[in-house]
């Protein structure tokens, strides 16, 4: 390329990306700043202090270890051409492969999935509105082919803290308006069933639980069956799903939780309240607010525990790996009694 | 047997109460004693709840107008009671006669029988039960229906604008697709819209009909002759339905005229759009389609407008005597704002 065509050409690069930086959004218009600061990009996990753990291990009093996440395999519920494979490696089983006189073999896996598979996490550059994300990101500028460069998992802090789960389908069975679904083997809230915020104020109510900054919440719909039943009501379980409205997001964000989950694919319900509007709780709790989102959350053996001791609080222990640039990832949950 | 969202015929009773001592009162008390508003029991009778079977002259079915009601009555205090006229008069009359005895606060009224419309108001009237008539006029009753004059009028409008930007100066015909003489399903007006629109831009283009009948497959040896008989022009294709406008891009595609076409549909149903796994029709990585857009009818939101509409006539406020969709055009551009998708996670 000779001199003048290379100018000619870094002209063009510099005009076009001139223009492309006046077709960024305003995002001081469409998102609201971070409660800590410009710079924040940890979200509500900043409201894990160290005094908030040590008041959550208070509820660990038997040792009990609940599982909250469902087996990460093939054949799990996921959209469209999404998928998860593990491959094996297994090469050193071979005849004459194994190392040295301790015969020494190894076994490896590579692992190509999709991040949002499973029981995962939503971090902070999962959703926003134009290109305008969580703390008034403008993500134009963040991002690359490969990940984010603000926003990752990287920054978020820990989530131990306390667990409270909402029972749902007692809260709904004790008001006499649960309308199953045919598919689900136990009672379940249907696709489509708004959770207000006076039914989360009743399943806090059914056990005598107040909602604490810090808290993450797990709510319980029975719509997890569905997952269980997994490949046979894939359909069913992504059709639809009961999950919180508008209201009810609203109310959870002023209780300053930092994460809520649910034992369906969105958290949010499905149909959604208002047809021409999108994953709209989505970007109330992570866009607006820095909530975290956990989806497919195994709730069903919590809500049994607590049930069967009426009590509804636990240690909420996640792992979330350190991703860099991730905008989410799968989690193991264990709820800690 | 109609079925019930949730029951309250508690309330409905005593609101019935209510209501014979005079409009009046019903007005005036709206809310209850704590500042809650009150809930009203509003039965709809839908037009069919046969499956599979489409309405209107578009896509939709009986069942996804239902749907809509259901869903949009999350957010309302209404408890819905639901019936199905089975496109039967009898049985349309024997589920007005069913909601009286329930004495429900409203009846929306989905049929398309003059006679037993007519019927049905009067027993409704006398019962004092205000009725809401969706798509199909029931006399002395507000009326919600689609407007399918405008709508052709749209897709006219599209068609003619997009070929005064793009085949300026070249031989344009045009044709209008579909059962264009089903009457029932109101499809003249939808192509005198059609006309009018394409008059408007294109005053020298004189579509022609092909009246497919209903039958899609008609469409291709329809549409086959048609371009044959036009070589070396531009043709411009509006189909009254989205299934006419796949099976048109079909015929268009085996004549070998794609790239000489555009065609703008009704309806926006399942068969044209949907999420983004779907990869259909109008869809915004498919920009390129000569399927350019469709009107919406939204009649699988129709609830989200009616229900409103059947409040504010039960806190006694004026509605106008009829109110219409507001048909949108949607194109790969919209098509996301208008039906946003939900499949991902």
């Amino acid at each position: 390329m000779s001199f003048r065509s290379a100018v000619a050409a870094s002209a063009i690069i510099i005009l076009a990306s001139a223009s492309l930086a006046f077709a960024q959004s305003d995002c001081k218009t469409l998102v609201p700043p971070s409660p800590w600061g410009p710079n924040d990009q940890t979200g509500a996990t900043n409201r894990i202090t160290p005094a908030v753990t040590k008041a959550a291990a208070a509820e660990i009093q038997e040792g009990k270890v609940i599982e909250m996440s469902f087996p990460l395999t093939d054949g799990v519920p996921l959209f469209g051409t999404r998928f998860t494979k593990t491959i094996l490696t297994a090469t050193s089983l071979a005849p004459g492969a194994a190392y040295g006189e301790n015969q020494l073999t190894y076994m490896e896996d590579t692992w190509l999935s999709q991040s949002h598979v499973g029981t995962h996490l939503d971090g902070l550059g999962h959703i926003g509105r134009k290109d305008c994300y969580f703390n008034q990101t403008p993500m134009g500028k963040y991002i690359n082919q490969n990940n984010m460069t603000r926003l990752g998992l990287e920054h978020l802090k820990s989530f131990a803290t306390r667990g409270v789960l909402l029972d749902m389908v007692k809260v709904f069975q004790a008001a006499g308006k649960l309308k199953t679904n045919a598919a689900c083997r136990k009672p379940c809230l249907d696709g489509g069933t708004v959770i207000t915020p006076a039914d989360l104020q009743a399943a806090l109510k059914m056990y005598n639980v107040t909602l604490r900054e810090g808290d993450i919440v797990t709510i319980h719909t029975g719509w997890g069956d569905l997952f269980q039943q997994f490949p046979k009501q894939n359909a069913v379980y992504n059709s639809a799903a009961p999950g919180i409205g508008k209201e009810a997001a609203k109310w959870l964000i002023s209780q300053k939780v930092v994460a809520v989950g649910t034992d369906t694919w969105v958290v949010e319900v499905i149909p959604g309240e208002d047809p021409k509007e999108a994953f709209i709780v989505h970007n109330m709790l992570i866009t607006d607010n820095g909530i975290h989102i956990l989806e497919n959350v195994r709730t069903d053996l919590m809500a049994d525990e607590a049930a069967r001791t009426n009590r509804a609080t636990f240690f909420f222990s996640m792992t979330v790996p350190k991703a860099v640039g991730l905008t989410g990832n799968f989690v193991a949950i264990e709820g800690i009694r | 047997m109609p079925q019930h969202t949730t029951p309250a015929l508690r309330e409905g009773r005593r609101r019935f109460c209510l209501s014979l001592l005079g409009g009046a009162a019903a007005v005036a008390l709206p809310r209850l004693a704590g500042g809650q508003e009150r809930r009203y029991t509003i039965a709809f009778a839908n037009l069919t709840e046969e499956p599979g079977v489409t309405i209107e002259g578009t896509g939709f079915t009986g069942p996804e107008v239902r749907a809509s009601f259901v869903l949009a009555a999350r957010k309302l205090p209404i408890d819905l009671v639901l019936y199905d006229n089975q496109r039967d008069p009898k049985r349309a009359l024997a589920n007005a006669e069913d909601a009286i005895a329930r004495k429900v606060d409203l009846f929306v009224e989905y049929f398309a029988d003059p006679d037993a419309n007519a019927a049905m108001a009067a027993r409704l009237k006398a019962a004092r039960i205000p009725i809401l008539a969706l798509n199909h006029g029931v006399p002395g009753a507000p009326l919600y229906t689609i407007d399918n004059e405008a709508a052709g009028r749209i897709a006219g409008e599209a068609l003619g604008q997009f070929a005064t930007r793009g085949w300026r100066g070249q031989p344009t015909v045009a044709a209008i697709v579909g059962p264009v003489d089903a009457k029932a399903d109101r499809v003249p007006e939808r192509v005198q819209g059609v006309m009018e629109g394409l008059r408007a831009r294109l005053p020298a283009v004189k579509p022609v009909t092909l009246d497919t009948q209903g039958n899609p497959a008609r469409v291709g040896a329809l549409l086959g002759k048609f371009v044959a008989a036009h070589p070396g022009t531009k043709v411009l294709v509006a189909a009254t339905d989205d299934s006419t406008a796949l099976a048109a891009k079909s015929a268009l595609e085996v004549a070998g005229r794609a790239s000489d076409a555009a065609i703008v549909s009704h309806g926006v149903d399942r068969n044209i759009h949907g999420g983004i796994n779907d990869k259909k029709e109008i869809d915004p990585n498919n920009r390129a389609s000569i399927v350019i857009g469709s009107v919406a009818f939204y009649l699988d939101r129709c609830g989200y407008d009616v229900l409103p509409l059947a409040l504010r006539m039960l806190r006694g406020e004026a509605v106008p005597p009829r109110t219409v969709t507001k048909h949108v055009l949607v194109t790969a551009t919209n098509v996301f704002v208008e039906y946003p998708p939900y499949d991902m996670n």
